[in-house]
């Protein structure tokens, strides 16, 4: 009876992730289906021809960078944290937020850009997709970013550090998301055009 | 009429003033300790169970056989044939195992009602039956799906090259048919070029357009191919002629088409249905707005040599409104004139 | 009589000062705690269900009443009676809309799903609470201000959304198209955009708290069908949910942007507009894409609430466990790739149709599993016919007749002449319609005394299910008839036809029927709120139940168990076991306390 009893046990408990990361973890599928059927709906609407070509515009490369840069700093945070450098921690975060903004400044150029080549939210349904794919993606990077801030806060507070792990995991696994995210919307955008 | 109803509802506030009345009389008796665990009531209602089940199938088969002709429409079309083939066939596989599960399904209750003196069978399981009945509906549902398939690549194949084309557009809330007039070709049209007489916006710029003609009611040939060239102007309509058992939505920015071959005329069918007004019409079934319930057109099948007099008979769009000569290409009036048949030159 | 006010009483007090202090706001309100979410939902179901209801009412008294003078509802419909006294045409359509927008996804996702698998998830499998409450809390609320925006669009003057509950565009994009269009489309993609969230709040929710808080002993072989179908329907909703959003995104860019994502080639109300170059076609992609697993997004849950209630009452385990789980998961795969089938004759590509009829049909063999299942399940059973079991029964009979109609529908040959027919009306309002509503019914009836620690009043169950089963079938088979005869969805009036001027009488009918069977619900409604006061207080385990739910006191408090959580020891379905002393052994009863009904394979 006891044998019995304990492989159901030991079989569940393998399962629990903290509660709040899982809730996270669920987030993202979600946002993850409202950029595949957007995806897919701009395969579809390509397929149907009446389609405008023109050239991604070069702020969005920079873009990418960028993005890459923020994920590598926002990683070396969550490394300080758990190494209970704090000081580091708080540097890393605030680079990750600078850089977060000079990514979403390189994203509003890029629009500037297409408008400077005639590509416009109203109009042929390739130009418009552009704009809703990085309109929602910078949506959501705001919402990281806003994520962030609360972050950095409670890090100058010393609240963040290696036995208090879960703000910045989270944290970073979210913001690892949004820069896979745009990378895959980038290499989307330029494969597909 | 309100009368009715108005009486239907004091009935029902009755009714439920009875239930309250009979709901504290029953508190009244509180539940006695050592009663059996299952009352009077579960027989009652397996009995009525059995009892819906004889009146409902006595009453289905009754209303499906007496009025057989009401919802069984004529057809007059040669897909319609196969679909409808289809349809009883699907409707004979369905029907057996309708019969089945409902009789099991609302006699098993009357037969095992609970018995203090009685167990249930413990059977959780049972792999060969669970194998049987997933196989069983996979094959009968392949062959169904087979010839539906077969049936469905039919009537969707590219309609022949010698289709009688004719355009049918959907606009709010009415229907607009316009033939390729005598050289058969229907000329471009346009959506910018609408205006309120040039409903369809034709685009006279294109020399197969002069001699188009519109129809206040589709005349379709006996025993020829026709194809429906479908499109709308503002919201999405739906071609939906039930006789022809043809369907198609008509979508603004995406031209759509449907092809059948027409097998008795108006004549013909009036004959058979013993009525003289009866008329194949043609229905909006997609929402539409204020008025989708009204968008009524009629289609006429005639005898092919009929349909060529007609045919002939009609005047092109361009004749009869001659102001939209000014629509047309300097370089191509006179030859718009000729083939739109406009005696003389206008100014 | 009066030792009932006595208890009623007491048990006020008692629950007053049972746990830590906490205001009634925190208590009923803005709650966190399971339960209480659930009776929030549940009652903001009922009064949607009463609304949505009432709707249909109206326009069956257009339908089999044609001539009637309704200027008695003046009061309450005021600008929407012609002078004559009749529905304006228009309001037609938006009473059919809202019935549709309000029945699919307020009455019978929310008030379905949000109802039991926020009561039964935490109760069955042995937790406390939801993994995050105050997400559920959210989750309602946002819920709440979603519906408060969909009832303030009825009564706003251009009237509610009136495209149909599919708002497929440009009928839905344009306000020069109706005037439901305008403000009261608006509004309608406003309060979806937060149902939206809310389902996937709760979604997250049930999703987290199965698969992370399940008690000792509970794996997912021993999950009761109920979770399993609760579970399953939640992943469902995560996938497509997002996808309606997008949808209803890019149509609220269409409409207040001038983008053309849905618009082409439109001239309407004397000019041609600029857009170029979308396509109707998309949006309908997208929406089925959600529209089709929405569908069952509402039945799995009452087809796991009538698995549950049809095995205690059978005092029977329930048949083939393994494939009921199975062909759970196989129709929920499954419901991600037939969408299109809603699409056959919108001009899609005849080849994506070919493929999509044959998935469409493939989902019908773990349909048709669950069918016989249940059947086997009541085969040599020892039944007991509650209300709840009455109406699990009703559940499995729609299922058949409706699920059949599904396959003449999900042949793309024959879909060609009954699509958009009533034919179709019949179809989807008994499969999923009726069988998701008898389900809730059901689920009412058999977890009632847990939610409230009283029973409902049995007569009036008994006499409510059969006007309601009757009913049912009195309003919507005859349907079929009028189907196949070609009358078209969504018509005002069949008048201007020659075709359809047949079949006036059984309109009538139809619709008498349907005040009938409309009306028989207030039993239900008086029966409800009366027992919850009123009602006989109820046993610890009324129906001899094994889950786990039962094994907490009769009204469980914060926490759901006193002290300990049981453990579980086995599966939820040991009814009327050979050898056992009585005809049920609850979950957590270990095998070391039932030496004689054990099977071979279950000893120690």
């Amino acid at each position: 009876m006891e044998a019995k009893a304990q492989i159901p046990r030991s079989e569940s408990q393998m399962l629990r992730v903290n509660p709040k990361k899982f809730i996270l973890w669920l987030f993202l599928v979600s946002i993850v289906m409202i950029f595949i059927s957007m995806t897919s709906a701009y395969i579809v609407k390509r397929s149907d021809g009446d389609w405008l070509i023109f050239d991604l515009p070069e702020a969005l490369l920079y873009s990418t960078f960028i993005i890459i840069a923020s994920s590598i700093t926002m990683h070396w945070g969550y490394l300080s944290a758990r190494a209970d450098s704090i000081s580091k921690l708080k540097v890393a975060l605030s680079l990750t937020f600078v850089l977060s903004l000079a990514f979403l400044a390189t994203q509003f150029y890029g629009w500037s850009q297409l408008v400077d080549n005639d590509v416009y939210f109203v109009g042929n349904a390739a130009g418009s997709f552009i704009y809703v794919l990085t309109g929602l993606h910078a949506f959501h990077l705001i919402t990281g970013i806003i994520f962030l801030v609360i972050v950095l806060i409670s890090a100058s507070k010393y609240k963040v550090h290696s036995r208090k792990m879960l703000q910045i995991e989270m944290c970073t696994t979210y913001w690892h998301f949004l820069g896979g995210l745009w990378v895959y919307l980038f290499l989307f955008l330029s494969l597909y055009n | 009429m309100s009368g009715i109803v108005l009486g239907l509802g004091l009935l029902l506030v009755v009714a439920i003033l009875i239930a309250i009345f009979r709901v504290s009389t029953l508190l009244g008796i509180a539940k006695k300790e050592g009663q059996p665990r299952v009352g009077k009531a579960n027989g009652i209602n397996a009995f009525l169970l059995i009892l819906f089940l004889i009146g409902s199938m006595a009453l289905l088969f009754w209303y499906s056989y007496t009025h057989f002709d009401s919802y069984n429409l004529p057809l007059a079309s040669e897909h319609g044939a196969v679909t409808d083939r289809l349809f009883w066939i699907t409707m004979a596989v369905t029907g057996v195992v309708f019969l089945i599960t409902q009789i099991l399904l609302l006699t098993f209750p009357f037969k095992y009602q609970y018995k203090e003196t009685n167990k249930a069978l413990y059977f959780p399981d049972n792999n060969k039956l669970e194998l049987i009945w997933t196989l069983v509906p996979a094959v009968v549902l392949s062959l169904l799906v087979f010839s539906g398939w077969k049936a469905w690549v039919d009537i969707m194949d590219k309609a022949p090259d010698d289709s009688e084309q004719i355009e049918v557009m959907g606009y709010q809330f009415a229907w607009a048919v316009r033939y390729g007039g005598t050289d058969k070709e229907l000329g471009d049209s346009d959506f910018r070029l609408i205006d309120l007489d040039n409903r369809m916006g034709i685009d006279f710029s294109d020399r197969n357009a002069h001699d188009d003609f519109l129809a206040t009611e589709i005349h379709v040939p006996k025993g020829k191919n026709v194809q429906f060239k479908i499109r709308a102007t503002d919201v999405i309509h739906s071609v939906y002629a039930p006789h022809f058992r043809l369907q198609m939505n008509a979508v603004p920015g995406m031209p759509t088409s449907f092809w059948f071959v027409p097998t008795k005329t108006t004549a013909e069918m009036r004959d058979e249905l013993g009525n003289e007004n009866f008329n194949y019409e043609l229905v909006c079934n997609k929402i539409c707005g204020r008025g989708h319930f009204a968008m009524r057109y009629l289609i006429i099948v005639d005898e092919p040599e009929d349909y060529e007099k007609w045919y002939k008979e009609q005047q092109s769009w361009l004749k009869l409104n001659p102001d939209y000569m000014s629509k047309v290409p300097e370089e191509l009036r006179e030859v718009a004139a000729i083939s739109a048949g406009i005696d003389g030159t206008t100014d | 009589m009066s030792t009932t006010q006595i208890h009623v009483e007491t048990d006020v007090h008692h629950d007053d000062h049972d746990h830590h202090e906490l205001s009634f706001i925190q208590k009923y309100i803005f709650s966190e705690d399971h339960k209480v979410i659930a009776k929030q939902f549940l009652i903001t179901g009922i009064f949607w269900a009463i609304l949505g209801g009432g709707m249909s009412i109206l326009f069956r008294l257009q339908l089999g009443f044609p001539d009637m003078d309704l200027s008695i509802l003046k009061p309450i419909l005021g600008e929407w009676l012609t002078p004559a006294g009749k529905i304006d045409s228009e309001f037609y359509l938006a009473l059919v809309t809202m019935h549709g927008t309000i029945m699919v996804f307020f009455v019978l996702t929310a008030g379905l799903s949000g109802t039991f698998s926020n009561f039964l998830i935490p109760l069955q499998i042995g937790a406390r609470d939801m993994a995050s409450g105050f997400m559920n809390m959210l989750s309602y609320w946002f819920f709440f201000l979603s519906s408060v925006i969909m009832f303030i669009s009825i009564f706003i003057e251009t009237g509610p959304a009136s495209g149909g509950w599919t708002i497929y565009p440009p009928l839905s994009a344009l306000p020069e198209a109706m005037s439901g269009s305008g403000l009261g489309m608006t509004l309608w993609l406003v309060s979806m955009v937060f149902f939206i969230a809310s389902t996937l709040m709760g979604g997250i929710n049930y999703i987290c708290t199965v698969i992370n808080l399940r008690t000792e002993g509970l794996s997912f072989s021993r999950l009761p069908l109920t979770i399993w179908a609760f579970f399953i329907t939640a992943i469902i909703g995560l996938l497509s949910f997002p996808v309606l959003f997008s949808a209803a995104l890019l149509l609220v860019f269409d409409r207040s942007f001038g983008t053309s994502f849905y618009l082409s080639d439109i001239y309407i109300a004397g000019e041609a507009l600029p857009n170029i170059g979308g396509s109707p076609i998309l949006f309908q992609h997208l929406f089925w894409f959600l529209g089709h697993p929405e569908v069952y997004i509402v039945i799995l849950p009452a087809l796991g609430i009538t698995s549950e209630i049809i095995s205690t009452n059978s005092r029977k385990p329930i048949f083939g466990y393994r494939a009921m789980i199975g062909s759970i998961i196989g129709i929920a795969v499954l419901s991600f790739i037939v969408w299109a089938h809603h699409m056959f004759v919108t001009g899609m590509n005849p080849f994506l149709g070919s493929i999509f009829m044959f998935l469409t049909l493939i989902i019908a063999i773990p349909s048709a599993v669950k069918v016989f299942n249940y059947i086997t399940t009541l085969w040599r059973g020892n039944i007991i016919l509650t209300p709840a079991m009455l109406f699990s029964i009703g559940l499995v009979s729609f299922f058949i007749s409706g699920g059949l109609t599904g396959l003449f529908l999900g042949n793309s040959a024959i879909d060609i002449n009954v699509h958009d027919t009533y034919f179709v009306v019949a179809h989807f309002h008994i499969v999923m319609g009726s069988a998701s509503f008898f389900g809730m019914l059901a689920g009412v009836y058999h977890w009632f005394p847990k939610m409230f620690g009283r029973m409902m009043d049995e007569k009036l169950g008994h006499i409510h299910f059969w006007i309601s089963f009757v009913g049912v079938y009195m309003v919507f088979f005859p349907l079929h008839y009028i189907g196949l005869a070609g009358f078209p969805r969504r018509y005002y009036s069949f008048t201007a036809f020659d075709a359809f001027q047949g079949f006036t009488d059984l309109n009538t009918y139809v619709s008498i029927a349907a005040i009938i069977t409309f009306g028989a619900q207030f039993i239900f409604v008086f029966n409800f709120f009366y027992s919850m006061w009123r009602g006989q207080r109820a046993p610890e385990n009324p129906w001899k139940s094994n889950t786990l739910e039962w094994t907490t006191p009769i009204e469980p408090g914060h926490g759901n168990w006193p002290g300990e959580i049981p453990a579980v020891h086995r599966w939820p379905y040991d009814y009327s076991k050979p050898g056992a002393k009585e005809d049920f052994i609850p979950q957590h009863i270990p095998y070391s306390d039932t030496p004689e009904s054990n099977m071979p394979h279950e000893e120690e």
